[in-house]
């Protein structure tokens, strides 16, 4: 008797395995020079520029451990903590806060401050730079933490995605809510803000991500060694040790690290969150 | 508990008058249907009475007080919605107390309520899930225990139902008059399921464009319509409508259908021949032999629902839907004739309004 319920063989699909193919060495390209970046701050100096073996024949963190001892690097990592936490913390919030208001209240001037905010996302930030480092330097912010997050919170795309997705809220959500007596803010922070739970972690990863890898703005506002970010800090490494490979891609390996780390981490979070702002099942 | 009364009430969307000056009482511990087609404003209307939608002319009042301008949350009103409108960030027992936390209430006389409401909606095992985690039954009940919760003096809901499938509909119609003999709150529900209201409501509104089209006990409704558009919308399956003439005589009117003529119980004052058009429920009508009846014709689909038969026939004036004897075994093609229970037999002058019985 033939068994009815056996799995029919998988048949072999030439598309789907070259497409796969492809995928696999476009990704090995984009990974080869991260890679590359690793295994040469594993090398001893005199090494990278002889050893060319995909793993190091004599691996080491000798880099590693001169680059934090002789550099400021602890302090560059505690001014790119204070400046991406702040500007992820303040970019989400009122990103947040504008969203809900052009999405949900009315009041004179929504449309225009609707419109303004979508012509300010046709402005590249570095068209501003050098007003930003005027009047920065005018209020004497430069050289401080502030001086650096403040121009770093013109972030309109957040705004338009919090505005999105309140917009694509069923009204019923809100209406059920006023019924039961809630306030506005009681919406924002109790109804809205938890429906779109998803969005703000994709949001806060996603800033928290380009605040830590700005370089531009944190370059021209700290010019105090002391109050660089990691970023603007291992271009000075590079301009001490000169070209010592080893050390100076230590250094991006430590600067990225830490962004690496987070979103590997919060990756699978991204991902629930989102589903579980997609709603109720159907 | 309280009564609503709406006194003049219109809605305007800029030109567009969605309601337009509109008087009704729904009695304390009434259950009031608002029935009508899509666009006829039952939604409007009952959003009008929770507050969610401004009033531009006329007065609402829930037992005593006027509300007509006063926050939805002040109205001492509830609403369940036809998409339920459960937080899916929050767990059944936190959707139920929803109004309480906002008002600060504190956690074990919010987790007290939860579990009396619960008790009442057989939702005790279900407090800890959250809505994605639930059925379409078990999640419109949830948003009853919402409401349910605030202890309104009225219950609105807007079309609860409509989202379910056909037999968890009737549980939960089932379910909601249960649920009104135990708590004799008003309650005012909007549906466009005909069947619904008359098997819910003591009291329909029929609403066609914004305006009363009638109001009154279900079986009055359905059998005195007071106009061709309610008779067509109460009753399923629909009533048949023949076009006819007509002149008043002394003994009542002299219709003529065709090639046949009879005379109705019904009182018009015209003395002339009309046009009008005659309305009969399925149920009023009697499959007789060919030649026997008032209106030839010949069956085109029969549908057997082993309780009782439909049969639909073809006749000069267009289908007419017979619902006959289920012992009757009919095929289509065959040549039969129709003749109509004369008392039942309702009148609809050219306007469309009904012709007063004799």
């Amino acid at each position: 008797m033939s068994n009815q319920h056996a799995t029919p063989a998988r048949r072999f699909d030439l598309g789907a395995t070259l497409l796969t193919l492809l995928t696999i060495i476009a990704a090995a390209i984009w990974f080869f020079p991260v890679y590359w970046g690793i295994v040469t701050s594993l090398r001893y100096d005199d090494q990278t520029v002889k050893d060319f073996a995909l793993i190091p024949m004599e691996p080491t963190l000798k880099n590693y451990i001169f680059d934090i001892q002789n550099s400021n690097l602890p302090i560059w990592y505690l001014n790119s903590t204070i400046v991406s936490v702040g500007v992820t913390f303040l970019v989400v919030f009122m990103g947040a806060c504008t969203g809900f208001a052009i999405s949900q209240l009315n009041f004179p001037g929504r449309k225009a401050l609707w419109w303004m905010i979508l012509a300010s996302f046709m402005v590249p930030v570095s068209a501003l730079i050098v007003n930003h480092f005027i009047i920065i330097a005018d209020v004497k912010l430069l050289n401080t933490h502030l001086g650096i997050i403040l121009p770093m919170l013109i972030a309109p795309v957040t705004v338009i995605v919090y505005k999105q997705f309140f917009d694509g809220l069923p009204k019923e959500f809100r209406e059920a809510a006023v019924m039961d007596g809630a306030t506005e803010f009681q919406l924002f922070f109790r109804v809205f803000l938890p429906m779109n739970w998803g969005v703000t972690t994709a949001l806060a990863i996603i800033t928290f991500i380009g605040a830590w890898n700005s370089f531009l703005w944190p370059f021209l506002a700290a010019q105090d060694e002391m109050m660089m970010t990691v970023t603007v800090g291992i271009t000075a490494v590079q301009d001490t040790f000169g070209v010592a490979y080893g050390r100076v891609l230590a250094g991006a390996v430590l600067a990225g690290l830490p962004v690496a780390t987070a979103y590997l981490l919060f990756q699978r979070r991204v991902t629930q969150a989102i589903t579980l702002s997609a709603g109720i099942k159907g | 508990m309280a009564s609503v009364e709406l006194t003049g009430l219109a809605k305007r969307f800029g030109a567009v008058e969605v309601i337009r000056g509109l008087d009704l009482s729904v009695a304390d511990g009434s259950f009031c249907a608002l029935l009508g087609p899509s666009g006829c404003g039952k939604s409007t209307m009952l959003r009008m009475i929770a507050g969610l939608e401004s009033v531009s002319e006329g007065q609402i009042r829930i037992g005593d007080t006027e509300v007509t301008h006063v926050e939805p949350a002040k109205r001492g009103v509830a609403m369940v919605f036809q998409n339920y409108a459960l937080y899916p960030h929050l767990t059944v027992a936190q959707n139920i107390t929803f109004s309480m936390s906002l008002a600060g209430d504190a956690k074990a006389k919010q987790a007290e309520a939860a579990t009396r409401v619960a008790k009442m909606l057989q939702l005790e095992p279900l407090l800890g899930r959250r809505p994605a985690e639930l059925s379409g039954g078990q999640r419109q009940r949830v948003a009853i225990g919402r409401a349910l919760v605030r202890d309104p003096k009225v219950f609105l809901f807007d079309e609860p139902l409509s989202n379910l499938d056909a037999l968890l509909r009737g549980q939960m119609r089932l379910e909601l008059a249960r649920l009104h003999a135990d708590l004799g709150r008003t309650m005012i529900y909007v549906t466009h399921d005909q069947v619904e209201a008359m098997t819910l409501a003591d009291k329909i509104v029929v609403l066609d464009k914004g305006k009363i089209s009638q109001a009154g006990a279900p079986l009055d409704l359905y059998n005195a319509p007071a106009n061709r558009f309610v008779a067509g919308f109460i009753g399923s399956p629909a009533m048949n409508f023949l076009p006819a003439r007509a002149s008043s005589t002394a003994k009542g009117l002299q219709v003529t259908l065709g090639a046949a003529t009879m005379t109705l119980p019904a009182r018009a004052t015209f003395a002339a021949e009309r046009p009008i058009e005659l309305g009969v429920r399925p149920e009023d009508v009697r499959l007789t032999n060919s030649g026997d009846g008032t209106l030839p014709g010949r069956v085109a689909v029969v549908e057997a629902l082993g309780n009782t038969t439909f049969v639909h026939v073809d006749t000069e004036f267009g289908q007419v839907n017979v619902e006959s004897d289920p012992a009757l075994r009919l095929e289509a093609g065959v040549n039969v004739a129709l003749s109509f229970e004369k008392d039942k037999v309702h009148v609809f002058d050219a306007e469309g309004a009904t012709l007063p019985k004799l």
